[in-house]
């Protein structure tokens, strides 16, 4: 990987209580490119795309030790500030979840959060957060209706529009298409193959063929272990570690 | 799921070595009938066409259905890779056997010129790489093809000779050309064969490691 990292982890272990969730991760998140985290259930995915933007430390009894690097910056060093960090490090989760509000409160939060008074200017964040989402010819006729009457896919494409509304430089997306029909998961996969023209993305996603459409780096997790990690097409092609050709072709357990 | 895939590719890969061995059969049985003058024997060859063309078609066929069922990733992708290029390769070598089996009515009225030359031999060489490829195909086991771009080169060196015999012994006596003229496409037709080994033996190896080499 020879391209220009966003973020660097340096054998991060990461601890709930007496659980030995990571173990010695060190990845590089090649800038302006969709990386996927595949593995089985309970491998560690979420955990590791938790770190990215310290969600973990809402949790009680977390021990992490070791670097997260994001832009050269360590996120734990005294200097970060976590609501700057999750601004520029935002998170899309498995279940659609806008706040039960109207479309265009749902989008202009984050901006408002983030001082944004001015009302024309928070608009235009509006209509372009939408529209990078795809979803701004769906919803302009109705901002002002209630966000919890789309459908689950228009809800997900919201909540990622959301997220771009603040300007972040990585996007974090966790499964987010595990509730969604083909046709709906079709658009978001559109999306984030558009998305990284501007941020770099993380998907963590069980489904592999998703993985090989949408990203360019693959990284394979096994019990807390990254096992391997390399451009996506080499990883479905030819994996080099044993345990991720049997993972990838369902020759497991 | 992944389990009932895994049990069609065994089939995928024991029809593919049957296909194979029929290939292989067949150029064998067309060089024996060259070598005996047997025109029955011959015959028996032209008569697997069909067999060995239906063989390649089902074959193909049952790959597509399993990509398009299974969205085959890495070594399972590789596999039907592979089989697509060995069924190809099989049935061009089952085809130069029925070209070589066609030769035999022609060559049958009146002894062979300097016992075929080197022509046994080089079918002996050519078969054994054949041989090796498909072992390598169905054993997973690389060790066999190793040494297949050398024998390669062996075999377009006899190719070479027996051109240049062939040539001698027409320019001794003008009613030679004819039978020379086979046997220089015979030969031609068993040094295509070995490249075909050789294609086979690329793609084992692509399905083995995911790396493509070339081999000739
Ligand atoms: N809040 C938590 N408290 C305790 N254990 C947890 C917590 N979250 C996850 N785990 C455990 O850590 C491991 C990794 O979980 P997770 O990161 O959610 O895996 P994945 O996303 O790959 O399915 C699992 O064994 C899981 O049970
Ligand atoms: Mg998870």
């Amino acid at each position: 990987m020879s391209e220009s990292a966003i973020i660097t982890t340096n054998n991060v272990n990461l601890w709930y209580n007496e659980k030995h969730a990571l173990e010695s991760v060190s990845i590089r998140v090649p800038k302006n490119r969709v990386t996927a985290l595949i593995g089985p259930s309970g491998c560690g995915k979420s955990t590791l795309l938790r770190c990215f933007n310290r969600l973990n430390d809402l949790i009680d009894h977390v021990k992490i030790t070791g670097e997260i690097m994001l832009d050269d910056e360590n996120i734990h060093a005294p200097s970060t500030d976590v609501v700057t960090l999750r601004k520029k490090v935002g998170m899309v989760f498995q279940k659609p979840n806008p706040f039960p509000k109207t479309i265009y409160e749902n989008v202009a939060y984050g901006p408002r959060v983030h001082g944004v008074r001015d009302k024309a200017e928070l608009d235009r964040i509006v209509e372009e957060s939408l529209r990078h989402a795809a979803i701004w010819d769906e919803v302009k006729e109705r901002l002002n209706d209630s966000a919890l009457g789309l459908s689950g896919g228009q809800q997900q494409r919201l909540c990622i529009a959301r997220t771009l509304a603040v300007e972040p430089e990585v996007i974090l997306m966790d499964e987010p298409c595990s509730s969604l029909d083909p046709i709906a998961t079709a658009k978001i996969e559109n999306l984030i193959e558009r998305l990284k023209e501007d941020y770099t993305v993380i998907i963590v996603t069980h489904n592999m063929q998703q993985a090989a459409r949408v990203s360019d780096y693959t990284g394979f997790m096994y019990i807390g272990k990254l096992i391997e990690c390399g451009k996506t097409r080499q990883i479905f092609e030819h994996p080099k570690e044993e345990l991720t050709e049997n993972y990838i072709t369902g020759r497991f357990g | 799921m992944a389990e009932k895939f895994h049990t069609e590719l065994k089939k995928l890969k024991a029809d593919t070595l049957k296909m194979a061995q029929l290939g292989r059969f067949m150029l064998r049985t067309a060089v024996d009938a060259l070598i005996r003058q047997d025109k029955e024997l011959a015959a028996s060859v032209v008569a697997k066409k069909d067999e060995i063309h239906d063989m390649e078609v089902r074959i193909e066929e049952h790959c597509y259905q399993l990509i398009a069922l299974n969205q085959p990733m890495a070594k399972d992708m590789r596999i039907i890779a592979c089989t697509l290029k060995v069924i190809t390769a099989s049935l061009r070598i089952g085809r130069y056997g029925k070209s070589i089996a066609n030769t035999v009515v022609d060559l049958s009225s009146k002894p062979h010129i300097a016992n075929l030359m080197s022509i046994p031999h080089m079918a002996d060489l050519v078969i054994d790489m054949i041989d090796d490829a498909i072992a390598a195909y169905e054993s997973d086991d690389l060790r066999p093809i190793e040494d297949l771009s050398s024998r390669d080169d062996t075999i377009d060196a006899l190719r070479h000779s027996i051109f240049r015999e062939g040539i001698t012994y027409m320019m001794e006596d003008p009613k030679n050309i004819s039978r020379c003229t086979h046997y220089i496409m015979v030969a031609r037709y068993l040094e295509r064969c070995a490249d075909h080994a050789c294609k086979i033996a690329e793609n084992v190896q692509y399905m083995e490691t995911g790396e493509r080499v070339e081999i000739h």
